[in-house]
């Protein structure tokens, strides 16, 4: 594998991680919830894509994409609302909150595997072809995948600085108490923000179909993936996480590259033990931990 | 809620927390009553098939007892302890099938080895808060099939695991799995003595004070000299010994090994027995291994929706019964004691 390869397979894996991991960091920025689902969130949306194309609508590509983003949307608000609210009433709601989210996400893998079946599905990519580049082909699919992530992350960095709502997520992850007392309603921030975290875990598990194949149990790596990334980036800091998921892809793809894909997982979990045992704030971090 | 603070106001030299010694023997005695009862109860049924689920419940009850104590107890959120059941099967395994020790040897030596790698997944845990420490556990969790599969050669047997464990021989009588009776038996004293150890034993103790103080107040603890860090990871080497004794305990049992304990289906089980009991309320994770393992036997039939089922009851015991049977008992207890005294 040549640096152009290394360089093009950093490029795409950076966007796409970089779309998992804001939405993790902007529900921990808000909320300050774990979401232990996220992982089992972005197969979901791998499914409803599938299953809008060849289950039962017959929708295309595009149209299934499109109509999937806002079922994604509100299945998170539903969320939030139905399970993770109930939770803050009590004391010790953080060790409840992990223990429902993961009881989620095994619901809702076990909940898939019941209704598709074990076996993987796959999405043929939307667009053939490709191009030389540095005397490498490229995929067109690869590089639309990185403008769609791209278009995705801009528009959340967007909708978050210039809209009312977006400024009323960053109140909140700012100083929850002041923002509730300046009139902000904190539970349809804590939706709207699991909501759009929802959107984007579930866009980039359908965007990622045709590479990876869909299947039950296939979100764990792409949410401990996206972990360390919020991890290494900063807790708090959507820039934060943008750089680490790029110096994070570009990272993986050496050492597939190396040592052969068997030691991504391994590699990551290495930078995940020593960003926590040198600077648990992260690169860009705003919190302590 | 005001009453019992005053009542340890004007008892000052009574620690009278339920931690320190007050009706220490009297709930000893009740403990070790309950067990009696479930021996006597197992012996007058005396049929195989529940002999088994009895068992499974002995050995549930140690784990989830060891993970009360760090997760309730202590308020770590470790989500590794069924790594610590794994490492004490495959200890046992592996020095019993590739090493020939006997499996008494081999049982304890794996409970070392567990508590060692307790020790080692606390180091760096105990420099993290919160949220963190569920994540690096549960990582840990997630790795170690694959690290399994990698270590291959070291005899840990990849996917197919162990198979052939030697069965556990006393007083020169080997029990084999089929002598359910006798490995009742000793299920029970392994439990007993594992849950003895971390809820009379360790959380008792000054230890235990300790680490309910660094759980409420960890800043006005470490204040008062409270190590919390070492304490932490006394706790981590502590429960997971018992978990991994508990986990080599089932390796002989049931003769094989394989990363099927790393499973979905074991990780949801210890959940909603966590979830359904309660999480640092005594008698109630035991009640919640007691439900869970007898409604998993029952939900057999519903095989596919099983798992989904027990995801189901993990969400709606936390959100509808935040502290579990234990909480929901002890709740009705003092209820009914301040409406009987007014005053």
């Amino acid at each position: 594998m040549n640096i152009v390869e290394i360089l093009i397979s950093g490029t795409t894996q950076g966007a796409v991680y970089c779309v998992i991991a804001m939405g993790l960091s902007l529900v921990y920025g808000t909320s300050r919830i774990l979401n232990f689902a996220h992982g089992a969130l972005y197969t979901l949306g791998g499914y409803i894509a599938w299953f809008l194309m060849y289950g039962g609508p017959g929708l295309s590509f595009g149209l299934a994409f499109a109509a999937s983003l806002p079922l994604l949307f509100c299945i998170g608000v539903a969320l939030e609302a139905g399970i993770i609210r109930p939770l803050r009433r009590h004391t010790n709601w953080q060790v409840n909150a992990i223990m429902v989210t993961l009881g989620l996400a095994f619901v809702i893998e076990n909940g898939l595997q019941l209704l598709f079946g074990p076996k993987t599905k796959t999405i043929p990519a939307f667009i053939e072809g490709g191009v030389s580049i540095g005397g490498t082909t490229v995929s067109l699919y690869k590089i639309a995948l990185v403008g769609i992530s791209v278009l995705l992350v801009v528009l959340l960095e967007l909708f978050l600085a210039r809209t009312r709502a977006g400024k009323s997520v960053q109140a909140v992850s700012q100083d929850l108490q002041a923002a509730a007392q300046v009139g902000i309603n904190v539970n349809r921030v804590f939706g709207l923000a699991l909501g759009l975290s929802v959107v984007l875990t579930g866009a980039a598990g359908i965007l990622l179909a045709p590479v990876f194949q869909i299947s039950p149990t296939g979100g764990w790596s792409p949410f401990l993936k996206a972990f360390v990334i919020v991890v290494f980036g900063g807790l708090g800091s959507t820039r934060g996480a943008m750089l680490a998921a790029f110096i994070l892809a570009f990272l993986e793809a050496i050492v597939v590259a190396s040592v052969g894909p068997g030691w991504a997982m391994p590699a990551w979990l290495i930078v995940l033990m020593i960003v926590l045992m040198t600077r648990p704030k992260g690169l860009l971090g705003v919190w302590e931990n | 809620m005001t009453k019992p603070i005053q009542d340890s106001r004007s008892r000052p030299a009574g620690l009278s927390s339920r931690f320190t010694g007050a009706h220490y023997l009297r709930d000893s005695l009740a403990f070790l009553g309950c067990a009696m009862a479930f021996l006597a109860a197992g012996l007058v049924i005396g049929e195989n098939y529940v002999f088994h689920i009895l068992i499974l419940i002995c050995i549930w009850s140690a784990v989830i007892a060891g993970w009360d104590l760090l997760i309730g107890y202590a308020g770590v959120f470790n989500y590794a302890q069924l790594v610590f059941f794994a490492v004490g099967a495959y200890g046992s395994a592996m020095l019993s099938v590739s090493g020939g020790l006997p499996a008494l040897a081999a049982i304890p030596l794996a409970a070392g080895i567990g508590g060692l790698f307790g020790a080692l997944i606390a180091i760096p845990s105990a420099r993290l808060k919160g949220e963190y420490v569920a994540l690096f556990t549960f990582a840990v969790h997630l790795a170690l099939p694959s690290i399994l599969q990698q270590t291959r050669g070291l005899g840990t047997g990849g996917s197919t695991g162990i198979l052939g464990l030697p069965p556990i021989s006393l007083f020169g009588q080997t029990f084999y799995a089929i002598d359910k009776q006798a490995w009742f038996l000793m299920a029970l004293i392994v439990a007993v003595i594992c849950i003895y150890l971390i809820y009379f034993v360790v959380l008792r103790s000054r230890f235990g004070l300790a680490l309910l103080a660094m759980r409420d107040a960890p800043a006005f603890s470490e204040a008062l000299g409270v190590n919390g860090r070492r304490y932490q990871i006394a706790a981590f080497a502590i429960s997971a010994a018992i978990t991994a004794f508990a986990g080599a305990f089932y390796a002989h049992y049931t003769a094989v090994v394989t990363p099927r304990i790393l499973g979905t289906e074991f990780f949801l089980m210890a959940m909603v027995m966590l979830a359904i009991g309660g999480m640092g309320r005594f008698p109630g994770a035991l009640l919640g291994v007691c439900v869970v393992v007898i409604g998993n036997e029952v939900l057999r039939s519903f095989d596919s929706y099983r798992l989904v089922a027990l995801g189901l009851i993990v969400i709606g015991s936390v959100i509808f019964l935040p502290d579990g049977l234990g909480g929901f008992l002890s709740g009705r207890m003092k209820k009914r004691a301040s409406s009987a005294d007014p005053t």
